[in-house]
């Protein structure tokens, strides 16, 4: 069998004209992107385009790709980016539109109980603040690779440590039914 | 749950699955984009007889030894300053062209497709 080729022969290949070779980089990560694209954004329509715009953008600049880079950050960090205009574009729009909820129902604290194990997890991910979240989240995708988040983010990786050991602090807490605070 | 145990129960969690269709639709963005022909069959077909009528006249050049190519080209022209020279003529086409002009006034002048335009139409196929 022959092994996988690495990320970087294949944006290689894709620059020499072989845009096939693109297929199996969309292959390779379009689970993932979408992935951190829902979990940012929390919506199936949104999460689908910035999906589809960030290997759109990827594609058409393949060129200013920097060799030995890795394709998963810089994928990861074009979806980062595009889930943040969305979401700065929502909150630009929310304030006008939006009328405030009578009933704002039952808190991420309570929804996080009755719930199997993972949709608990999921539950008190969904429950952390913006900035925690979207630590886990790439955490979940990338791993130990600190560096490579702090990439992503466009944050030092000192900020990264500390909002990933406040996230977990915190995810414990939720999940063994305590109160959390800030 | 310890630091570990967490760690682990985050790696296990499943990830999202896409909606149905989507790997398809970024593919055909990206990877299996084709960009439209440069021309359309009706301009190749223009293109093509203009080639022909080319080709026709050298050949006329090369066989002739340019006196018959002097000779159809005179004939040609006699025949348009004929036509040019009859006012029937000259008022019928005025009122053709001027019918035309008159007509785009209410329709709109109807653009050949410009490439961009083509290239959308094809990525929407």
């Amino acid at each position: 069998m022959r092994p996988e080729p690495p990320d970087g022969d294949l944006v290689a290949l894709t620059l020499r004209g072989h845009s096939e070779a693109f297929a199996t980089l969309v292959e390779r990560y379009d689970r993932a992107v979408y992935h951190l694209a829902y979990r940012t954004l929390h919506d199936v329509e949104e999460a689908r385009d910035v999906t589809q715009e960030a290997f759109f953008k990827a594609f058409r600049s393949l060129r200013t790709f920097k060799a030995g880079a890795k394709f998963s950050t810089w994928i990861f960090a074009i979806t980062y980016h595009a889930c943040c205009d969305r979401l700065s574009r929502r909150k630009h729009y929310s304030g006008d539109e939006l009328p405030e909820r009578a009933d704002a129902g039952p808190g991420p604290e309570q929804r996080v109980i009755a719930l199997d194990e993972a949709s608990r997890l999921r539950a008190a991910i969904d429950a952390l603040p913006e900035k925690y979240r979207t630590v886990v989240t790439l955490f979940h995708l990338q791993g130990k690779q600190y560096e490579e988040i702090a990439t992503v983010l466009g944050l030092p990786m000192g900020t990264v440590k500390t909002h990933l050991f406040r996230a977990k602090e915190q995810l414990r807490r939720l999940l063994s039914g305590m109160e959390v605070t800030e | 749950m310890n630091m570990d145990e967490l760690e682990r129960a985050i790696f296990a969690l499943p990830l999202e699955e896409p909606p149905e269709g989507l790997r398809a639709s970024i593919l055909l963005a990206t990877a299996y984009h084709r960009p439209a022909p440069a021309f359309s069959f009706a301009e190749l077909a223009v293109l093509g007889a203009l080639g022909a009528v080319a080709l026709w006249l050298v050949v006329l050049l090369v066989l002739g030894g340019g006196a018959l190519f002097v000779h159809t080209l005179a004939t040609i022209g006699s025949v348009l300053s004929r036509a040019f020279s009859n006012n029937a003529f000259v008022a019928w086409l005025a009122a053709g062209g001027a019918t035309a002009f008159w007509l785009t006034l209410f329709t709109g002048s109807q653009p050949l497709l410009s490439p961009s335009h083509r290239s959308e139409r094809s990525a929407g196929r």
